[in-house]
């Protein structure tokens, strides 16, 4: 099937700020490799045979993330007659952004999750959890869909395929290092010298590179919110989904009313949350992206945003 | 101090327009078809306080508040201590609107006299078909035993269904289905489901 040109989609403004952090971000990976790669070089590392394993591994893993993933994750893929409700939101929702119908799947588990995989929107698999099924209402459940089409859209594996190969490598090269440390020659002489540097650029480029690859995950999941509300056209349903799961809203507690004190029952949890939590972290805050979405609700309503 | 939710600064026009919203979900719910029927006791449970006279006294004030005036009803009271340090003004009325009604009163004199912050919820009793609390259900097939909990601090009701004496014993299940099919009957309903908090051993 061939990629239609979307009709029917309401383009929002992307926010330039984002946007420009996120090629940054690329940019900076990019620059990161180059230069490792050119300090290899001149240490007299040959990463070409390293970097061919890696490459191989990397490839492999490309071509089968759809069967790995469902192969560690339990998804179960399902036909339209099995699961007719979920087919017609997910054809629904491609149709609208002229997509390719993906593959549809099926997690038996309570937790409420949603994945969206493959390596190609020809070639994607979108899944989701019996546990989301259950808990999240339609409108929510189409505007989760809509953010995982977005993924596809967005070609978020490829991108995160290609980042992350790179980490792969430093980790791969990282832990020959060691070895060599371990049980290499150590009477090598002026050996050791260029030896030791190349080990030690590699950790500090495997953890700038984890960290940069990090960001960028974070920005294209403000990404796939951002082109998921054009395709679901509806931000205010995965905003209300959010704050339903992952802020927990929908969670009936065990506590009596009476074990309240009085001061306490007007205040709400302070959302703390620092600096170095966000940075380690492959999803931006939940109340940012909450945030942000319902200013795309208002752009969308109101025409304007604030 | 700025409040998420709002304060208890909140007029009593506030305060009536979400409490009264439980009539007329009563109505929308008999437009339906559906069989929902409030129990003729309600109650209104609030923390005793020393400091303001007319909570301790409130024993005292009730036959006035209930039976005097244009708002006067034939309501029944009476005042109850539960298990958990809180007293309840539980009132007793076959008439609904007049039992709401009471209810509003009690609470709006508690709080024009001081004891606004005392005010924990408001608890009405309801039967309702299983198909009302569920459309899938099949009809005429039972009824569900459930409470409406309205709390003062967060101006809004939501359903509440023990299943034991012990706190954390509720059906959640249900619960869930039912506060879905009360919002959408026009029930102010509370929309976090974190602050449900229950009341074991309801006192009437």
């Amino acid at each position: 099937m061939e990629m239609n040109s979307p009709q029917m989609v309401r383009k929002l403004k992307r926010d330039p700020g984002i946007v420009s952090r996120m090629y940054l971000t690329m940019l900076l990976i990019g620059v990161l490799y180059g230069v490792f790669g050119y300090v290899m070089l001149r240490l007299g590392i040959p990463l070409a045979f390293v970097g061919l394993i890696v490459l191989g591994l990397a490839i492999f893993q490309y071509f089968m993330s759809e069967r790995l993933v469902m192969m560690s994750t339990g998804a179960k893929e399902v036909s339209e007659e099995d699961a007719a409700n979920l087919h017609g939101m997910i054809r629904d929702l491609a149709d609208r952004y002229g997509m390719p119908m993906p593959k549809v799947a099926i997690i038996e588990s309570a937790m409420p999750n949603a994945f969206a995989t493959g390596r190609n929107p020809e070639n994607a698999l979108v899944a989701v959890t019996t546990g989301i099924l259950r808990r999240l209402t339609r409108r929510e459940l189409r505007a989760v869909l809509g953010h995982e089409l977005a993924h596809v859209a967005n070609r978020d594996m490829k991108v995160l395929a290609i980042s992350n190969f790179f980490v792969t490598l430093t980790s791969f090269l990282m832990t020959m290092f060691f070895f060599n440390m371990l049980f290499g020659r150590r009477d090598s002489g002026g050996g050791a010298g260029p030896f030791m540097i190349a080990y030690l650029v590699t950790i500090l480029v495997y953890f700038l590179g984890k960290l940069l690859v990090l960001a960028l995950t974070r920005y294209r999941e403000y990404g796939a919110d951002h082109t998921g509300a054009e395709i679901s056209g509806d931000p205010g349903g995965l905003a209300d989904a959010l704050e339903k799961i992952a802020m927990g809203m929908d969670y009936i507690p065990d506590e009596d009313l009476r074990r309240l004190q009085p001061a306490q029952a007007f205040l709400f949890a302070p959302a703390v949350r620092g600096f170095a939590a966000n940075m380690f972290s492959t999803h931006p805050p939940i109340e940012e992206r909450i945030a942000r979405l319902r200013d795309l609700e208002a752009e969308m309503r109101y025409g304007y945003r604030n | 101090m700025g409040w998420f939710f709002g304060s208890g600064k909140k007029s009593a026009d506030t305060m009536w327009d979400s409490m009264s919203s439980v009539s007329r979900m009563v109505d929308r719910f008999r437009h339906d078809g559906e069989a929902v029927s409030p129990r003729r006791q309600a109650g209104v449970v609030y923390r005793d306080d020393d400091g303001i006279p007319f909570l301790t006294s409130l024993s005292e004030h009730l036959d006035g508040i209930l039976y005097d005036g244009p708002s006067a009803t034939k309501t029944g009271w009476e005042i109850k201590d539960d298990d958990h340090g809180m007293r309840w003004a539980v009132l007793n009325d076959g008439n609904f609107d007049d039992l709401l009604s009471s209810v509003f009163t009690v609470s709006n004199a508690i709080k024009m006299n001081g004891g606004g912050q005392n005010l924990l919820a408001a608890v009405f009793e309801f039967d309702f078909a299983n198909h009302a609390v569920d459309r899938r259900a099949l009809a005429g097939s039972g009824f569900v035993h459930a409470y409406l909990i309205y709390r003062f601090d967060r101006n809004a009701f939501y359903p509440f269904i023990p299943t034991g004496e012990n706190a954390g014993e509720r059906d959640r299940e249900t619960e869930r289905a039912l506060g879905t099919a009360i919002r959408s009957e026009g029930l102010k309903t509370e929309g976090a489901m974190t602050e449900w908090l229950g009341l074991w051993g309801i006192p009437f």
